[in-house]
């Protein structure tokens, strides 16, 4: 019962959310917040630009999406596997496992921090 | 029915009867769930049966690490079912907060997410290495370096704008 309330609740705040996110641009809206890591070091963090992202992406334009930022487009479907992967641990205790193996987060970790430094060398 | 299972000095579980197909045990693997007062070979689980691959049986080769006492199959059965693990029996790995170390990272503008990161890597090397406190430690702090991130995270951004529009000429 309060399993499912939860649940209801946190699929409608992603609903509104989603609406917001589909609806404005925060390219071009001053109701988004900007990053603090950006406005207090000038220089980007990793998920600088995912709030464009996810708008280029409601808005049906992956090309713009990972313009902005490239890291989040991958990040979504390691995202998604790995929920799938949490929700099946029982009954999939190989694929969890695999998952959540040290050298493949440590590829993660590679990556975020690659894409940190590339992206503030390059202006990505 | 959750099972725990020691298969050539590999421990995994919870699993659930779908889960043990998945991991292609053989008739070496030894078997805990809750009632059971200490691990026992798969072969004696007779729910199981057809869920692993019987082969012949080398004397040593199987033996679980754990429980030390390497004679727990000849004593004769606890009367009471036990709905605690037996000592030494294979703990679940902590959760790793993976998926929400990800999602700061990508998220929330600072860059905790990747000390969360960092901590999820330690919550399953520590496992694997048979540090469980070590692992739960790791999952702990992890969760922990997550929920900074998002705090922050929401608190920060607002205050940021603001400073920013007060400052406009």
């Amino acid at each position: 019962m309060r399993r499912t309330l939860v649940i209801v609740l946190v699929i409608a705040v992603l609903l509104v959310l989603g609406f917001i996110y589909y609806a404005l641009d925060p390219a071009t809206s001053s109701v988004f917040p900007q990053c603090t890591f950006l406005s207090i070091t000038g220089y980007k963090c990793p998920g600088c630009g995912s709030q464009r992202a996810i708008h280029a992406l409601l808005n049906g334009d992956v090309k713009e999406a990972f313009g902005y930022n490239a890291m989040m487009m991958v990040a979504i479907p390691w995202i998604v596997v790995c929920l799938f992967a949490e929700s099946q641990r029982t009954r999939r205790p190989r694929l969890y496992q695999r998952l959540n193996a040290p050298l493949l987060i440590w590829l993660f970790l590679v990556m975020v921090l690659a894409w940190w430094l590339l992206r503030n060398i390059f202006d990505w | 029915m959750q099972y725990w299972i020691n298969h050539n000095g590999v421990q995994s579980g919870p699993v659930d009867a779908d889960g043990i197909k998945e991991l292609a045990l053989t008739s070496r693997a030894y078997v805990w769930h809750p009632g059971l007062s200490d691990w026992v070979k798969i072969t004696q689980v007779p729910e199981l049966e057809g869920l692993y691959e019987v082969v012949d049986e080398p004397a040593t080769v199987g033996q679980p690490l754990q429980p030390q006492n390497t004679a727990p199959a000849q004593q004769p059965m606890n009367s009471q079912p036990v709905n605690t693990q037996p000592e030494g029996a294979p703990e679940p790995c902590p959760p790793t907060n993976l998926v929400w170390a990800i999602i700061t990272t990508v998220l929330c503008c600072l860059p905790a997410g990747i000390v969360a990161i960092i901590y999820a890597m330690k919550v399953t090397s520590k496992y694997r290495e048979g540090d469980i406190e070590g692992a739960k430690r790791a999952s702990e702090v992890g969760a922990w370096w997550c929920i900074v991130s998002i705090i922050l995270g929401i608190l920060s951004m607002p205050l940021i704008s603001l400073l920013q529009v007060s400052s406009m000429p």
